[in-house]
């Protein structure tokens, strides 16, 4: 059932949502309420499907999902959708953590319908990121998912929202830019390859390193031409992960977004960063991966110690779970400077893993702000601003303790895996590094067991007395994610199964280069 | 010789329709008085005549390019094209006449009038087909232009804009002609046919006298496009302008001129040599002066309009850009950036004209909350401005998308990525007015009168093509393909 137009399911049915609430009269904010889930939840049953439908054997792009229409013949633009293990790894997961946030944003009360529309239009650009294998068609999703996170944090966001929304936007889209710029010189260059032969957005067929001897002329002198290309792309998704230095946008981002938002922006705008590398830098340009495999390492050793720094330093609450993203992110960026299967392997599960994770530590942050309507650790004029939240909030405390162990990679839950195979699998090139990158999760166990101590320990303080535990709505929306990081904790293969071949794929071939 | 030129007037007819309508409206109006039921009718007179001189160029589209009247002026598709966007233009800036209370309230039909001259005028510039004709194209552009900027002639600075006008403008068209008498000492002709060819045929000195000819011959050109060193009118202008005398100056001179220019690069510059070189190599440095000033100057404005100025100013920088790679990837490019253009400008003012009318002046606050007062135009102006800012899918982006791929499919990657940062810097200050509508609470629940129904409706329609051609452009494209069809 719905074999061959599964994946046009998976992208349409969060926009025909879209229409659906947009046809709602004001007033009905609770139908309004129901049309978003149910239509999460519809788009959800398909992912579940092609989690089941998937061929598990196969590396390369699945033939029974694929889509292919001519849009644009002019320019050979076509609309192509299929997915590998990589992909549809994180539509699951996208499916997954939209569902949970649409629980998360029930008590959104200010424009429930723009709300929940603009949030239904996040998950089709979202998918539709993950699905096109066509270059234009990817870019323009990853553009247009732009438009509704500016209007989520822009107008549901904090007090600061307006500059983090503005700031967000800019900065990606100049990423964006460079990666436009990159996509139309590849796509005249792609003539120019014997292999190829016509000019293409294909990314499949400009995919497997057919650029490595290519020049360009740039700026009066002549350029190896996947190595420029190559930056040209990585700043587009570097911004996107972000990998420092280009990451100043995310913590205003996440601190200004509402709960929601931010667990979306963290468990999968965050994502698209990475799976960038995965589909596009990496497969078209692997020499140049190969090449600046160094630099993506120590880049990549910078965000987990500087995020991990800096996630110290914080005294609010929400800057601090968005630090550590930064540093998460950072142990993604060493696996795929590994490029051996066991560190790529840790990468792509740690994408799936922090989604989660991430997606639990800020949920936690949006349930005790709606109680406290403050997110501070510690205030500015010096006091605790939580204290005791163990005794007054038990289930709130057992929950935030599985998702943050989960964070700082305690075994027996989904971090460590992760991890550990990131660690195996880059110890061997980069040793120091390695070294290095373990006083990271150090410094994440410091400053996550750190903010636990003042925010849980202690007596209660007299404002957190009137805190109710989590309800049964919460309780809810958590319970997915806290058996997801327990059981893959334990037991990753379904995972590691799911995306083995298509990892093995990409390693072997960058391993050509 | 006579009989011929009978022939030749059966491709004329759009010109000839637009001049008769503008005597006809000289002639109702010395029959109508002030009434407001009079002005109806004037302006329903004008737009009939608009919409005939529209339905004649349409049947013309498909036509054989013709060269009439002796070789002076040119009909093929791309012309014809550029006339049809001109044309909507002028339709669209005559209907916002008439809706707008900018304009002074004892000038009857002069705007009208005025706006059919000023396009007679670019038809005959997108049509010349030697000097004198594009010389006479222009002066009869610009004259009437300097007399629709001071159209509130009791409005100072409706008066400053029009005399600024004039002098720019004399000074400029001056030194175009000193130019093109240069040229024409040279070359011997005023003809372009064959003016490419003889162009490669001139000895060192001669290429020494023709080079700096040339150029003053550009400052002509360059001033009616508005384009960086000639701007410095068009911010005052624009902003001292009456609204609808604005939107018209951003659209219709603007594209008569680029549809010159492109006609110039093709039919002079195609060959190779140091000649084309420097022209071409002026247009790179021009096209990415003019986007980056415009932009960069738009950043700090107060005023909507002035702002809008501004970005029309990057925007003609953009379209240059296409102008720079002499093919029809790059003319197909122009075109297409012409007609989105179009509907973006269109748009974009007719929302700040309405806004303007209810509050007498067009700052920023005066959008905050729009969304919440009038959603739908709240909604389509952030369509407009993502749009104008080239942000997908969009056909703002399609445009400039276009003009990406045809520069870097000449490797020319400098200019395509300052083209692309100019997006980025564009975008900040677009998002300036999104954030006003949406983020601001609204100041007032006034009512604006000038978003009835029919004018809702209408900005909805100007502003549909720009999500159609922003997802199915493959359609437009063949038409646009047709309109590249040249006479070398």
């Amino acid at each position: 059932m719905f074999g061959a137009n599964l994946l046009n399911w998976i992208l349409w049915l969060p926009f025909v949502g879209v229409i659906a609430i947009l046809c709602i009269p004001k007033g009905k904010e609770n139908v309004i309420r129901w049309t978003a889930l149910i239509s999460t939840l519809v788009t959800m049953v398909f992912c579940a499907v092609l989690y089941c439908k998937f061929d598990r054997s196969l590396g390369g792009m699945q033939s029974q999902f694929e889509i292919i229409a001519p849009w644009i013949p002019s320019f050979n633009i076509n609309y192509f959708l299929s997915v590998d293990g990589i992909s549809a790894l994180m539509i699951i997961l996208t499916g997954m953590l939209f569902v949970i946030c649409i629980g998360c944003s029930w008590k959104i009360e200010k424009m429930v319908k723009g709300y929940f529309a603009l949030f239904l239009f996040l998950e089709f650009t979202v998918m539709g990121v993950f699905m096109s294998l066509d270059f234009f068609l990817f870019y323009v999703f990853w553009e247009v998912m732009l438009l509704p996170m500016f209007f989520l944090i822009g107008i549901w966001g904090g007090e600061n929202r307006e500059y983090a929304a503005v700031k967000f936007f800019l900065y990606t889209f100049f990423g964006s830019i460079l990666m436009l710029v990159g996509i139309v010189g590849l796509y005249y260059m792609s003539a120019e390859v014997p292999s190829i032969g016509a000019h293409t957005f294909d990314i499949l067929d400009l995919s497997g390193g057919k650029f490595s001897d290519m020049t360009v002329n740039l700026f009066g002198s002549e350029w190896n031409f996947s190595h420029v290309f190559f930056w040209a792309m990585f700043i587009g998704f570097a911004i996107k992960v972000p990998v420092f230095p280009f990451h100043t946008w995310l913590p205003h981002a996440h601190v200004q977004a509402p709960t929601a938002v931010s667990v979306i922006l963290a468990g999968v705008l965050l994502k698209m960063g990475t799976y960038g590398f995965l589909r596009i830098a990496y497969p078209i340009f692997p020499q140049a991966a190969n090449h600046f495999a160094d630099w993506i390492a120590v880049l990549g050793l910078i965000n987990v110690i500087y995020g991990a720094l800096c996630a110290m330093a914080q005294t609010d609450l929400k800057r601090l779970v968005a630090y550590s993203s930064v540093s998460h992110m950072g142990f993604v960026m060493l696996g795929f400077a590994a490029m051996t299967t066991a560190g790529m392997n840790g990468a792509v599960l740690q994408m799936f893993n922090h989604g989660t994770s991430a997606a639990m530590m800020f949920l936690m942050v949006g349930v005790v702000y709606e109680r406290s309507h403050h997110r501070w650790i510690v205030k500015p004029d010096g006091s605790l601003g939580f204290g005791g939240l163990y005794q007054q909030m038990p289930k709130y405390a057992i929950v935030f303790i599985i998702s943050m162990f989960a964070s700082l990679g305690l075994p027996g839950l989904s971090g460590f895996i992760s991890e550990a195979l990131i660690f195996i699998g880059i110890y061997k090139a980069y040793t120091t590094i390695t070294v290095l990158a373990l006083f990271g999760l150090l410094i994440g166990a410091a400053y996550l067991l750190w903010m636990f101590k003042r925010m849980f320990f202690g007596e209660v303080n007299e404002d957190c007395k009137s805190y109710s535990d989590m309800n049964t709505r919460e309780l809810v929306y958590m319970a997915p994610l806290c058996i997801l990081v327990i059981l893959f904790g334990i037991w990753p293969a379904p995972l590691l199964d799911f995306m083995r071949a298509s990892v093995g794929n990409l390693v072997t071939l960058l391993g050509n280069y | 010789m006579a009989l011929n030129y009978l022939a030749n007037i059966g491709r004329f007819i759009p010109e000839l329709l637009a001049c008769v309508t503008m005597l006809g409206l000289i002639l109702i109006e010395a029959t109508y008085g002030e009434r407001d039921k009079d002005k109806k009718i004037l302006s329903a007179a004008s737009d009939l005549g608009l919409v005939m001189v529209l339905g004649s160029l349409i049947v013309q589209f498909n036509d054989t390019p013709t060269a009439i009247f002796s070789n002076a002026v040119v009909i093929d598709p791309f012309s014809t094209f550029m006339k049809i966007i001109m044309t909507l233009g002028t339709l669209g800036a005559v209907y916002l006449n008439g809706q707008s209370r900018d304009v002074h309230q004892g000038v009857k039909a002069e705007y009208n009038i005025l706006a059919l001259g000023v396009l007679v005028g670019a038809m005959l510039l997108a049509s010349a087909n030697n000097m004198l004709i594009l010389y006479i194209g222009i002066e009869i552009l610009s004259i009437l232009s300097y007399v629709m900027a001071s159209l509130n002639k009791i409005d100072d600075r409706s008066s400053e804009a029009g005399l600024k006008y004039v002098l720019y403008g004399g000074v400029s068209a001056g030194i175009m002609l000193f130019g093109i008498s240069h040229i024409f000492g040279v070359l011997g002709t005023i003809q372009f046919t064959g003016m490419g060819a003889l162009l490669q045929s001139l000895s060192d000195s001669q290429v020494a006298i023709i080079i700096p000819s040339f150029l003053l011959f550009f400052a002509g050109i360059g001033y009616k496009i508005a384009c960086v060193p000639f701007h410095m009118w068009s911010p005052d202008v624009y902003e001292g302008s009456p609204l609808p005398v604005t939107t018209f100056f951003a659209i219709v001179p603007k594209l008569a001129g680029m549809a010159l220019i492109v006609r110039i690069s093709f039919v002079f510059f195609s060959h190779d040599g140091l000649l084309s070189q420097s022209w071409l190599g002026l247009l790179v440095i021009v096209s990415a002066l003019t986007m980056t000033v415009g932009n960069v100057s738009a950043l700090k404005q107060k005023s909507i309009k002035r702002m809008l100025a501004y970005s029309s100013i990057s925007h003609a920088g953009f379209m240059l850009a296409g102008a720079v790679v002499v093919d029809s990837v790059g003319v197909r490019a122009i075109a297409f950036y012409g007609v989105t253009y179009l509907f973006m400008t269109l748009a974009a003012f007719y929302i700040v004209s309405f806004v303007q009318d209810k509050y007498g002046n067009d700052h920023f606050e005066r959008f905050n909350g729009l969304m919440y007062r009038y959603p739908l135009m709240a909604v389509l102006m952030c369509l407009v401005m993502f749009s104008l800012a080239g942000v997908p899918p969009l056909a703002g982006f399609v445009a400039k998308f276009n003009i990406l791929s045809a520069l870097i499919g000449h490797g020319n990657y400098t200019l395509a990525i300052v083209a692309g940062l100019n997006s980025v810097v564009s975008l900040y200050y677009y998002l300036k007015i999104v954030r006003l509508m949406v983020f601001k609470d609204a100041e007032s629940n006034e009512k604006i009168e000038g978003f009835g129904f029919v004018n809702q409706g209408i900005i909805a329609a100007l502003s549909l093509p720009i999500l159609v051609l922003g997802i199915f452009w493959n359609q437009i494209f063949q038409v646009v393909d047709k309109a590249v069809l040249f006479i070398q």
